[in-house]
């Protein structure tokens, strides 16, 4: 599972640069997901504009990352694709995850955040 | 490209000749000198397919260049279409030339046609129904469209050892079928399974999240459905479930590819079969996601269709029907509610309000206990989601429903989706009245008794959602192409109207005193009956005489059906013969064709009583030929082409209130057959259109058995008792006088009239059928009497064409026009 990670202020963005996020590597995702959460990154921007599938394992470890932040910081989503919308929208977690178009958009949610 | 598209002008007989030497070359890889009779069928039926999706994309434009049109979708488990080449060529109008055309070419179109295979995805009558509805819509001009399973294995084949049921896997073409056009890229990808993570969204309210589902996918395949005279040509869509690894991989942009190779076996197994009957499909995990799968295709494929048109659901209702056939289909209130809420957000009382009004019921049952539910446990494991959403349906339904019967608790009880058994049942009935803004019965009868007796407390809640469709039959198949001998006398006497317009059927009334017409109508029958001869000789060796009654009993083999009527009033009659030493008034050939449910033990019982009693009566020499008694294995629709045209009684026997209408009763008479019959179903109807001379009816009524029941009066031992010609066909079933191989064998179905209470009534009426058959046989025996009568029939059977049917459903339930 390839991930690229940087820092926006307080928003660790994390771009995934697999192309699937299924079975083969859903177990390594949450792996890597769960430790930037223990290691106190709180605000997480997910940036899947290179993900073309989603299937319900990897969908299972989105919704587990947001559980592991435990209502102390924010997840969102970012660049999603027609597909990996559809299937958001098959599981209604399209209602639980700030979802953005760009990247710009999900930072300018993060920054007002701070202001507020 | 104009090809072939101007379909009704541009037949020629080289430019057929040319694509069967195209096809045979090209499709089949043989040299002419090698082609095969197979090779051959294949090549005429790629032939014939050109004009097809010809004719489908030109009526598909037709219908888009119409803004406000509205589409039907008939959803049913079942399609039991049959043969088509020979259909094919009749209603593009090109069955003539296609004959000629191969006869030059030194080709006999019937022994081709001989070759095709019957696509028997469906059981019985609902499953033709379905066939039939297609056809008018096509002929009628309607956008209406079958949605369906593509069976890889349809009904078993049935053959006859020992005179016994074996059942064989029959598999069609399936997918290689000349007549289905693959559409790998409408393939829909369908979650199932899984588990609900309860959840909040963002604003704190619950939010149910479907997780953890597994993927089946489902590849469409039209089979296109050509109305007469070509102009419109609709289709059958059937859904294959696929693997991943056959087809285009753009499919999995939004698919899981690893996920679903993985389980190829599992997901593709969910077409492979059709199950043989409701009460075996029961309870099976299977059976159930066959109908999730079924409705989850179709509704993706409809919602994607309308959207690519639309930019809201506002106005779905008003652009789609879907008209669901029987229960089996009734997980489209559910996916179509979910579908709306979840992928879509619309507003809970705008998806019910949508989905209501898209939708209507067919009620194909009238036994409660053979309506449809399904364990909630189960229910849960497979469709976790369908199961919440049902669950506020039903909530929402009884806050509703005891505001406005506060004082019902039986009622609600009675209404509600579930059943509080243990474990609990999700009652698919219910669902379906809810969720449909219209319920329908099949025949007058039946959709009476559907009110006052299956759902009386829905119909006093919502009496204005219930009504009456009686069924119909397409003359195009039962008539134009099974029985080209009737068609080819009737266009010499009233022309071919009726073809498109069965009241003009009518018009022979006024040849009913025309002695060289009767004569010409007696012809006829005896040539089809000894077409059918020479078929019952090369199924089954036994010769058979034209000039005898042909008596038919053709359907499924089911106690209420009974079929043991007929056999025991064989029996009588046999008994009369060698025991009272009385010859019969005429010789009579009895012909039963049907197909047993493979687990249902008591209807294969009979049907090896039918060969068991043939084996005694056809051999006994004191019989001299007045009687045979024949079973024709492997009952379907081409065989039914066969056996109807020759028949001359139609034996529609059931149990008063247990047949829905019946549609071989309405082929068999509009084939010149003279129905003997008890007063349920379509046979009331057709009594009302032939009046009560040109038909026999017998038996008790739905009243009068009602009443037996509930004073618990009725004693099958007293008619066994004080009737001396019932005891010795009962005493005969009961010895070994019929089974001389395996002792005791017919025992149980002995112990069932006289030991169990005779549920179907049997002895009710076995006087009152034998009196029935004395009448028969004295009209019988003054053929010019006779023909009358059959005249009566043929003339009367205007009403019982589907197309009179859809014209129905089209205005009173679907609001769909025809578009020409």
């Amino acid at each position: 599972m390839q991930l690229e990670v940087r820092h926006e202020k307080s928003v660790m963005v994390v771009t995934v640069i697999n192309a699937r996020i299924d079975a083969q590597v859903a177990e390594e995702f949450k792996n890597q997901m769960f430790q930037f959460i223990s290691e106190g990154n709180l605000n997480i921007l997910l940036n899947i504009s290179q993900v073309s599938f989603v299937d319900s394992s990897g969908l299972g470890v989105i919704v587990a990352s947001l559980k592991q932040l435990n209502g102390q910081g924010q997840f969102a989503i970012c660049n999603m694709n027609d597909a990996v919308v559809r299937m958001f929208k098959l599981t209604r977690m399209n209602k639980i995850f700030k979802l953005f178009d760009s990247e710009e958009e999900g930072l300018n949610y993060f920054a007002n955040l701070s202001t507020d | 490209m104009q090809k072939k598209a101007d379909i009704e002008n541009s037949y020629s007989k080289s430019d057929f000749q040319q694509s069967i030497l195209y096809h045979v070359r090209y499709s089949t890889g043989n040299d002419w000198d090698n082609v095969s009779v197979d090779d051959l069928y294949k090549a005429a039926a790629l032939s014939i397919r050109e004009y097809l999706i010809d004719g489908m994309l030109s009526t598909s434009k037709r219908y888009n260049d119409q803004n406000d049109i509205k589409t039907l979708y008939y959803f049913s488990m079942e399609f039991l279409m049959g043969r088509s080449l020979g259909n094919n060529l009749m209603n593009l109008g090109i069955f003539d030339l296609a004959r000629e055309a191969l006869e030059d070419m030194g080709v006999d179109l019937e022994e081709i046609r001989d070759r095709e295979k019957d696509a028997a995805l469906g059981n019985g009558g609902l499953g033709r129904l379905a066939a039939c509805f297609l056809d008018s819509l096509a002929t009628l001009g309607m956008p209406g469209y079958g949605y369906g399973i593509n069976y890889q294995f349809g009904l078993f084949k049935q053959e006859i050892d020992n005179g016994f049921q074996k059942e064989k896997p029959d598999q069609w073409y399936n997918e290689n079928s000349p007549w289905l056009i693959s559409k790998p890229e409408d393939a829909c990808i369908i979650p199932v399974y899984g588990k609900i993570d309860h959840f909040e969204d963002m604003d704190g309210n619950y939010n149910p999240m479907w997780m953890d589902w597994k993927i089946l996918i489902g590849i469409p395949y039209d089979f296109p459905v050509i109305g007469f005279g070509g102009k419109t040509v609709n289709f059958l869509r059937l859904f294959s479930a696929k693997s991943s690894d056959e087809f285009d991989m753009s499919i999995f942009n939004d698919g899981d590819y690893f996920k679903a190779v993985e389980q190829k076996i599992a997901s593709e197994t969910i077409s492979k079969v059709l199950y043989p009957s409701d009460s075996i499909a029961q309870g099976k995990e299977l059976r159930l996601i066959q109908e999730y799968f079924l409705v989850a295709c179709s509704i993706r494929d409809i919602t994607r269709k309308y959207l690519s048109q639309n930019d809201s659901f506002d106005n779905f209702h008003k652009k789609v029907a879907i008209q669901l056939n029987d229960t089996h289909p009734s997980l489209s209130v559910a996916e179509l509610m979910r579908t709306f809420i979840d992928e879509y957000d619309l507003e809970w009382e705008k998806a019910w309000r949508i989905t209501e009004k898209t939708l209507g019921y067919t009620n194909h049952t009238l036994l409660p206990e053979a309506l449809e539910k399904w364990p909630v446990p189960l229910m849960e494991h497979v469709l976790p989601r369908h199961l919440q959403i049902i669950y506020e349906i039903n909530n929402r339904f009884i806050n509703y429903a005891k505001n406005i019967l506060p004082n019902h608790p039986d009622a609600i009880r009675n209404m509600s989706i579930i059943e509080e058994s243990n474990p609990k049942q999700v009652r698919m009935a219910n669902l379906s009245i809810i969720g449909s803004h219209s319920v329908n019965g099949v025949a007058e009868i039946h959709s009476g008794l559907v009110k006052e007796r299956l759902f009386p407390d829905f119909h006093q809640l919502w009496p204005e959602k219930f009504n009456n469709k009686t069924n119909g039959v397409t003359q195009r198949r039962w008539v134009l192409k099974s029985n080209p001998l009737l068609s080819k006398l009737l266009h010499e006497v009233i022309g071919d109207g009726w073809i498109t317009d069965m009241s003009q059927l009518s018009k022979l009334e006024k040849y009913m005193s025309d002695s060289g017409f009767l004569a010409n109508i007696l012809q006829t029958k005896k040539e089809n009956k000894e077409r059918l001869a020479k078929v019952i000789f090369e199924s089954t060796r036994m010769r058979v005489d034209s000039d005898t009654l042909f008596d038919v009993q053709v359907k499924r083999i089911h106690e209420y059906k009974r079929q043991l009527l007929n056999v025991m009033q064989i029996i009588h009659q046999y008994l009369t013969i060698i025991e009272d030493k009385k010859d019969l008034v005429v010789p009579k050939t009895y012909i039963f064709a049907g197909k047993a449910a493979p687990g249902y033990k008591m209807a294969k019982l009979i049907i090896k009583l039918i060969n068991s009693v043939a084996n005694v009566v056809n051999k006994d020499p004191l019989v001299k030929d007045q009687m045979k008694v024949v079973m024709i294995p492997d009952y379907k629709v081409s065989l039914a082409e066969t056996i109807i045209p020759a028949a001359d009684l139609s034996e529609q026997i059931s149990t008063a209130g247990m047949e829905a209408s019946g549609t071989g009763n309405m082929k068999l008479s509009m084939n010149g057959a003279l129905t003997i019959g008890t007063l349920d179903g379509a046979n009331i109807e057709i009594l009302e259109e032939v009046g009560a001379e040109n038909i026999y009816i017998f038996g008790h009524t739905v009243q009068e058995l009602q009443k037996m029941k509930q004073d618990q009066s009725y004693n099958p031992r007293e008619f066994y008792d004080n009737h001396f010609h019932i005891k010795r066909v009962m005493d005969i079933m009961g010895s070994n006088a019929l089974c001389s191989d395996i002792s005791g064998l017919f025992q149980p179905i002995y112990n069932k009239i006289l030991r169990e209470g005779d549920y179907y009534f049997h002895l009710a009426d076995f006087q009152p059928y034998i009196d029935a058959q004395e009448q028969v046989s004295l009209d019988y025996h003054q053929p010019e009497k006779w023909a009358e009568k059959v005249v009566v029939n043929i003339a009367r059977m205007g009403k019982f064409s589907s197309d009179r049917t859809i014209q129905e459903y089209a205005h009173d339930i679907w609001g769909i026009k025809p578009c020409l």
